[in-house]
């Protein structure tokens, strides 16, 4: 008896062994890929949810496109293949805390780009923060998020840069001085209608009426009657397609169909012509986009090749140089050990990725990257947009391209 | 072959065994009584015939067919009706509703009318309140209500479970003279549960006592009604 | 008809000073609104113009709302269950009914022939939800029916997920339009105006009232005339034809009514037809007014039609369409009434049904018999 107990409990400590031995070498602040094995790139991005679907999943076409130019890292002389790992962020705090948590239980993750949603990237911060993980989202372009999260990184402008100039292109580009808000309660909707507002009163324009409705709603007619009753000249709403589609279409019931529709780079999408048809005619839109460039256009010609349609919203070159800036520092800051497996220290990647481009600006697809130390790395300018004829087109404007 | 024929039945509420084997006849034409005390499973023994709490072992025959398993709406159609304890009248539904409840599985429009006239015949009551809800009726009044509906079904057989049950004397009496010309006149056949064991007793042509599941007595209803046991038992003899 | 109990009993404790409490609350608030309402009449920050638009709209919504609580409301009164995956049903008839009026859209059936398609597209839609809420009866709930009354609701809750997550993975997680259609009447379509006639579905006039302008749409009534077409035959349904009478009988007493040889399981499943038969006409008429169906279109709809159904008195058929209506002007009237941002437009919604509660534990129709009984 006394013998087998004995057995019993040497035989127990020798398979705990086994289990923490493995869990011990395996740092938390490094990754440790084997040769042989495939670095992992997590992308977090939407890809479901009411007219979601086709701004995440064209995130996820960049980073496919970027990994199709440049599919391995190579460290030292080994040669490593690059692999993605896709989860739906849902384009809310809890899917952000969710793919948040599934990538931090992943020793294996080098990073990951996304997510798409600003009210993701907030739900994510926290934990990606703790766990010494990073992320490089190419779209949540609320702005506190930089300086919130150490964790967090941007490839797309944020909604500062943007908001001024949406009042700008409204206020002198369109000359409008009478402007109403709606905003559909997410923090990137309500951060951007906040800064639009702002901007455009310091212009010297009047803000008539400000609302907000509920996602998931489908009859704004009262909101659009209330806000009819303060006379705009033009509405814009900070938030994504489905809710716009809607307001544009509805604005005919409240007797605002002459008045004009605006929203951000959640509505550049073709799902907002899909869902609004001839409703959503004329409607302006403001996204970060890149000057247009040969590298731009075949990058493009290539998407449409892969895919057989056109980019489905404006941030396949953000989540493409995402990844870029991945391979780079895997690259500059992984060594090979004596086993021959790349060690990726997480705190020299992200301390790499924090300062990408500082000295010298690095050409990208979107434009110039330069990090500020802060997560933002966005050098490129916003492009304005129209509903025409049913396609989106690039509108001829006074907008800043920061070269 | 007798009308109705029940043999050696088990029903069970979950693990309460509540009959235990009974086994019981009714002859066409019959007023059957089924006595005993609180509890003795009297109700249980007509929901198992009804098809609400089948069975679990043992058969019934009905006019030949075995009803053992089929649902309780099918067996209403085979002729079998119940007046359930507690009148378990419709409040909602009006009088005449109530009324057409009962011959739901008819579709002979003339003779129910001519059915629903006879009802009306009977209790006049019913006819004074024909557009009043159930709910509002006196107990009396729901009683011949009950009584009613389950006239409306032209039964092969009715089972009236209780059917004096919370009622004045005088009401009682009139129950009674219903039941008594029920069979009578129209010839309808009766299987009668009650705790007023002396009355139904008296217009029993047999009867059943039945005691925690169990069968204990049977007999002639002037047999039982003169055996000392139940006397002392049922019938409030010193 | 059916028994409706009060959900909200707890708010009425009789004599107790909590009641006294609630009454002064609800009374306050009352008055609060009140003062709001004539304060922003008079100065002329709302005007009697806004009220008739706020009406207009809230009745095409309220006409909605009403149908989908039809639903929830049979369905209580017969198995005293909330059946929460009642807005499934809901966003079935809209998704599939898409299907139909795409293909009609596509193949110019549509344009030819609009009435027609319009009204096969009704059909389908309604057909659709049959089929959901009869597999639901069949596969959720009918194994159930003698379970604890806790047990259906969560399995309620689980249907609903389910049959929104069937949907997500059939047809994909993405916004779905329905055709913009034009029906003129007495007149020719020209593009798409319609010339010497009126467009019924998408006609748009600007009426003068009041030294206002408010924009009416010839649909609001079309929604309004069918939703009452649709409830007067339920009503008349349940009310005078036997298999109705049959349904109230069984809404009381299953065993009872299976005593008058009523076969209840079928009556149940007749319930849920009826419910789906309403709400796949809600739901078409939905999707042709606010065009855009999804996987996950039923939730607020479905919500807010619940709350109808309390409002109303649930289980009580004409309850669940005044609630409907009445829930509709008051959400597309009230928060414009009171200058409240209008994402806070559930806040009064919801609001209002706790006063309503508060005043009348068994909703606007709950029957004064049910608390006699209790
Ligand atoms: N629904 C039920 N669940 C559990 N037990 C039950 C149920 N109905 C009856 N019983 C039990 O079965 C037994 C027989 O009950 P039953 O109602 O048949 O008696 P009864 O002879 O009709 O009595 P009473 O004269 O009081 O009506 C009793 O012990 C009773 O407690
Ligand atoms: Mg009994």
């Amino acid at each position: 008896m006394v013998r087998n107990t004995t057995r019993n409990f040497l035989v127990v400590m020798a398979v705990l062994a086994l289990l923490i031995v493995p869990a011990m070498a395996q740092d938390e602040g490094t990754v440790v890929v084997e040769a042989g094995d495939p670095v992992v790139i997590g992308v977090a991005a939407v890809i479901s949810g009411e007219g979601l679907a086709p701004l995440g999943e064209d995130i996820v076409r960049g980073v496919e496109l970027a990994l199709d130019e440049r599919g391995t890292v190579t460290v030292g002389d080994v040669e490593f293949e690059v692999t993605i790992d896709v989860q739906d962020d849902l384009c809310s705090a809890e899917g952000g805390q969710a793919v948040a948590n599934y990538y931090v239980s992943n020793p294996q993750i080098v990073g990951i780009v996304g997510p798409t949603c600003s009210s993701a990237c907030r739900g994510a911060g926290p934990i990606l923060d703790s766990a010494g993980y990073i992320m490089i989202s190419a779209s949540c372009t609320n702005p506190a998020l930089a300086a919130d999260f150490v964790s967090f990184n941007r490839t797309a402008p944020n909604d500062d840069a943007q908001g001024v100039e949406d009042a700008i292109f409204i206020y002198d580009y369109l000359g409008i001085t009478k402007l109403a808000t709606i905003h559909d309660g997410s923090p990137y909707g309500e951060g951007l209608v906040t800064n639009v507002a702002a901007a455009f009163e310091e212009l010297g324009g009047e803000v008539v009426a400000q609302d907000a409705v509920t996602v998931g709603d489908t009859d704004f007619r009262s909101t659009l009657n209330t806000i009819a009753a303060a006379g705009p000249e033009l509405i814009f709403f900070g938030g994504f397609p489905a809710e716009a589609a809607r307001l544009a279409e509805q604005r005919a019931d409240a007797g605002l169909s002459e008045v004009p529709f605006m929203g951000a780079d959640g509505l550049y999408s073709p799902e907002l012509i899909n869902l609004g048809g001839a409703a959503v005619e004329g409607v302006y839109m403001s996204t970060p986009a890149p000057a247009v460039s040969d590298a731009l256009s075949e990058f493009v010609a290539a998407y449409e090749e892969k895919y057989g349609f056109a980019p489905t919203a404006a941030f396949h070159s953000y989540s493409h140089d995402a990844v870029l800036m991945y391979l780079d520092a895997i690259e500059a800051v992984g060594e090979i050990d004596a086993d021959g497996n790349l060690v990726i220290d997480r705190a020299a990647l992200a301390e790499y990725i924090a300062n990408y481009g500082a000295e010298e600006p690095v050409v990208g697809l979107s434009g110039l990257l330069s990090c500020n130390g802060d997560g933002e790395c966005a050098q490129g300018g916003i492009g304005f947009f129209q509903v025409q004829d049913g396609e989106i087109v690039r509108l001829e404007t006074m907008s800043m391209e920061l070269e | 072959m007798s009308l109705l024929e029940v043999h050696d039945i088990h029903t069970y509420y979950g693990k309460i065994h509540a009959l235990k084997g009974i086994s019981l006849t009714v002859e066409k034409g019959e007023i059957v009584t089924l006595i005993g005390g609180n509890g003795a499973g009297k109700t249980t023994t007509l929901n198992t015939i009804s098809g609400i709490t089948p069975a679990a072992e043992g058969y019934i025959i009905f006019e030949g067919k075995d009803i053992t398993r089929a649902p309780a709406h099918q067996i209403v159609s085979f002729g079998v009706i119940q007046s359930p304890e507690g009148r378990k009248i419709f409040t909602r539904l009006t009088v005449r509703e109530n009324l057409e409840m009962g011959a739901f599985i008819r579709k002979d429009l003339a003779k129910i009318a001519r059915d629903m006239e006879y009802v009306f015949h009977r209790f006049p009551r019913l006819k004074e309140r024909i557009n009043q809800l159930g709910g509002t009726l006196s107990g009396g009044e729901q009683q011949m209500l009950a009584i009613g509906r389950a006239l409306m079904a032209s039964p092969h057989l009715l089972l009236l479970d209780e059917p004096s049950m919370g009622l004045a004397p005088m009401l009682v009496e009139e129950i009674f003279n219903v039941i008594q010309y029920l069979n009578g006149e129209s010839g309808t056949t009766i299987l009668l549960v009650e705790q007023n064991a002396t009355k139904a007793l008296e217009i029993a042509a047999r009867g059943y006592v039945l005691q925690s599941g169990y069968i204990t007595h049977r007999g002639t209803g002037a047999e039982l009604q003169h055996d000392p046991t139940i006397i002392e038992a049922y019938l409030g003899g010193h | 008809m059916l028994k409706s109990i009060p959900i909200a009993g707890r708010l009425r404790f009789g004599n107790d000073p909590v009641q006294t409490f609630l009454y002064m609350a609800g009374g306050a608030l009352l008055l609060f609104f009140a003062f709001i309402a004539v304060r922003n009449t008079l100065t002329g920050a709302y005007g009697i113009d806004d009220f008739l638009q706020g009406i207009v709209l809230g009745l095409a919504q309220g006409s909605i709302y009403a149908l989908i609580a039809l639903g929830y409301t049979l369905v209580y009164g017969v198995l005293m269950m909330i059946n929460f995956a009642h807005s499934e049903v809901f966003m079935g008839g809209a998704y599939i009914g898409f299907f139909a009026i795409n293909a009609f859209h596509e193949s110019g059936f549509l344009a030819e022939n609009t009435l027609v398609a319009l009204l096969i597209t009704m059909a389908i839609g309604m057909l659709a939800s049959v089929i959901l809420a009869v597999l639901l009866e069949r596969i959720a709930y009918r194994p159930l029916r003698n379970a604890p009354r806790l047990v259906p609701l969560i399995t309620a809750i689980g249907a609903s997920i389910t049959l929104q997550q069937i949907f997500l993975r059939l047809f994909g997680g993405g916004t779905r339009s329905y055709p913009v259609v034009s029906l003129c009447i007495g007149g020719t379509l020209q593009g798409t105006t319609c010339e010497g006639g009126i467009d019924i579905m998408q006609g748009r006039y600007q009426v003068e009232v009041f030294g206002g302008e408010i924009v009416i749409r010839p649909l609001y009534f079309v929604i309004f005339f069918i939703a009452l077409i649709l409830m007067a035959a339920l009503w008349f349904f349940v009310q005078r034809t036997k298999v109705g009478k049959a349904m109230r009988a069984v809404a009381e007493d299953k065993n009872t009514a299976a005593l008058m040889g009523v076969n209840v399981d079928r009556v149940i499943v007749l319930t849920f037809v009826l419910g789906a038969l309403m709400a796949g006409a809600a739901a078409v008429l939905f999707a042709l007014y606010n065009r855009q169906v999804s996987p996950f279109m039923g939730f607020t709809p479905g919500v807010k039609a619940f709350t109808a159904a309390v409002l109303g008195g649930i289980g009580n058929v004409p309850g669940a369409m005044a609630g409907g209506v009445l829930l509709g002007v008051i959400e597309s009237a009230a928060p414009q009434m009171l200058g409240l941002p209008s994402q806070l437009e559930d806040v009064v919604a919801f609001g209002v049904l706790v006063l309503i509660l508060i005043f009348r534990p068994t909703g606007i129709f709950g029957e004064v018999l049910a608390k006699k009984k209790a």
